[in-house]
């Protein structure tokens, strides 16, 4: 069982979710309609997963994303999108989003992703793997950074194969890997991105001398 | 002007009425100071006037100071009104005024020196120039003002899409996903929102990659994108996010090798086949990975098919990325197959 809070604006959406994993046997232990909401019953609430809507009324789910994160570092949050926007699903991944799931996913589909979350799985769709592989690649092309920001042959290699839509089943018998570690080297990547983020977010705060505040 | 006029009062002939002239010129200045202030009193009329009263200064000169005076009264005063002019009916009014003003110094003397002739040359050539010099300035700040409205009104309705799609997009998600639990015909309903979902979903992602680099570049996601929204076989596409911009030929040629790698899909694993597009951007080099999950091309049959000569759909795709200079490879299994087209961008 796992507990989830949904921070849903439409109550249509935000029921259905919270039927679908009620009806699966978890636990919904909060839900929220906007950001304030949201961070208002989070602490209280401590869910071990966060379903994440990315277009809120008041806030981004990017900031609602790393606000939860610095609350509570050990929080995983599984984004479900509507649209897609590009931009602000590889920010949220930045931010530490660990998932990310479009709407129009199957109930099947969700529960599965809930519950991988909660165990520390990336649950990636093949769109966010392109967007994750299409950002290394600036982050490669970019001034000379520390060879661990970059990917390695391995990392790439998996993340291309979860990007044209194969399964962690898949990969790891295509390349003869266990499971557990085509999760690791997909989490890995996750991990530096969001690595990266915060040094490129501590140089620029350097660099603004807001630093000495 | 006041004070030189005053301190070269023994030029006039008349210094009385030279004074006269100089204190009309005085209140006059603060006149028409006040009446350009407000833009509804600044209308031909005053300009007019404006320009007659300098005329009228320099029209009497000869008589005021001595047939053969050397400046005029109001001197350098000029400059105002001529200005005046030029920025209100730009360069026209500006050679209107200065030839004015050249023909009314100029007239009344008995001789015209080289200082005379300096001056009446930068009068007549400055006049248009500064008038041009107002009217691209003004026509500049109407099309910035103009080009400043229609960002915002873009930015408003980009806006405006945006709520207006994720709200669409969210019923068709939820029309899928209940229409598939409930099943039967509302599972045909649900599968339909499924495909207008997928397509508005591709229609914005294009969207925000418009290319906005001139010179035959064009988006080669978007393209992409496009192209695999209208194939019959169910896609799914992942770009780098952003506008991959390359030569209008190679994006073409490119979009058509994935175009015949979607039709080898739809011919060998049917219409119920699912296929997904990679495409990656490196400076050097673009790749476009397109996989199918159907069960595999049986090892050998690909080799056994060329040594036939009838290769068909892959010699069709070989063709056109090797035209581009680039490299197309298959690989199958039993996780489907899977096509790799490299090219390189020099």
């Amino acid at each position: 069982m796992v507990s989830v809070m949904v921070v849903d604006d439409h109550p249509m959406w935000r029921d259905a979710v919270e039927r679908d994993l009620q009806a699966a046997g978890h636990e919904v232990v909060a839900v929220a309609s906007n950001g304030r909401e949201a961070m208002a019953r989070f602490p209280a609430a401590a869910p071990q997963v966060v379903v994440l809507d990315l277009q809120l009324p008041d806030s981004s789910g990017v900031q609602v994303t790393s606000m939860m994160l610095e609350h509570d570092p050990t929080a995983r949050v599984l984004i479900l999108s509507a649209s897609g926007e590009q931009a602000d699903v590889l920010e949220a991944i930045k931010a530490g989003a660990t998932g990310y799931l479009v709407k129009s996913a199957s109930s099947a589909e969700l529960i599965d992703a809930v519950v991988r979350t909660a165990d520390g799985e990336a649950v990636f769709t093949p769109g966010l793997a392109g967007l994750v592989l299409g950002e290394f690649r600036r982050i490669a092309d970019g001034p000379a950074d520390d060879p661990r920001d970059q990917l390695t042959e391995r990392e790439t290699e998996i993340l291309k194969m979860v990007a044209t839509g194969m399964s962690y089943k898949q990969i790891a018998a295509r390349l003869v890997l266990s499971h557990r570690t085509v999760q690791n080297h997909v989490q890995n990547t996750l991990r530096k991105l969001q690595m990266n983020n915060r040094v490129q977010l501590t140089r620029w705060a350097i660099e603004h001398g807001l630093d000495e505040a | 002007m006041v004070g030189l006029n005053a301190y070269r009062r023994d030029n006039f002939e008349h210094p009385t009425v030279g004074l006269l002239v100089v204190v009309v010129l005085a209140l006059w200045t603060v006149t028409a100071i006040w009446l350009y202030r407000d833009r509804r009193r600044r209308t031909p009329l005053l300009l007019v006037a404006d320009l007659a009263v300098v005329l009228a200064a320099l029209a009497v000169t000869p008589w005021v100071k001595s047939p053969d005076f050397n400046a005029t009264i109001p001197g350098f005063y000029v400059m105002g009104v001529f200005f005046a002019w030029a920025i209100h009916w730009h360069w026209r009014g500006g050679l209107v005024a200065s030839a004015l003003i050249a023909a009314f110094d100029l007239l009344p003397r008995t001789e015209v020196d080289q200082g005379n002739y300096g001056n009446t040359f930068l009068v007549l050539i400055g006049g248009p120039i500064v008038g041009y010099l107002c009217e691209s300035l003004q026509r500049m700040a109407r099309e910035r003002d103009a080009a400043e409205r229609a960002a915002a009104a873009a930015d408003e309705r980009t806006r405006l899409a945006r709520a207006v799609h994720d709200g669409v997009l969210q019923v068709l998600a939820m029309v899928q996903r209940q229409g598939s639990a409930a099943g039967g015909e509302w599972a045909e309903l649900g599968r339909l929102a499924g495909e207008q979902e997928r397509g508005l979903r591709s229609l914005i992602r294009q969207q925000d990659t418009v290319p906005t680099e001139p010179g035959g570049r064009v988006d080669l996601a978007g393209a992409l994108e496009a192209m695999a929204t209208a194939h019959p076989v169910r896609v799914e596409v992942a770009t780098p996010g952003g506008a991959v911009l390359v030569d209008a030929h190679v994006a073409a040629e490119t979009v058509a090798a994935v175009r015949a790698c979607l039709d080898n899909v739809l011919a060998h694993v049917g219409p119920d086949a699912t296929a997904w597009v990679l495409a990656q951007a490196a400076p050097e080099a673009i790749t476009v990975s397109v996989r199918d999950d159907g069960p595999g091309i049986p090892s050998g049959r690909l080799d056994a098919a060329a040594s036939e000569g009838r290769l068909g759909v892959a010699s069709s795709i070989r063709g056109r990325i090797e035209e581009l200079g680039g490299t197309a490879t298959v690989d199958s299994g039993e996780w489907g197959t899977e096509w790799e087209l490299t090219v390189p961008l020099a």
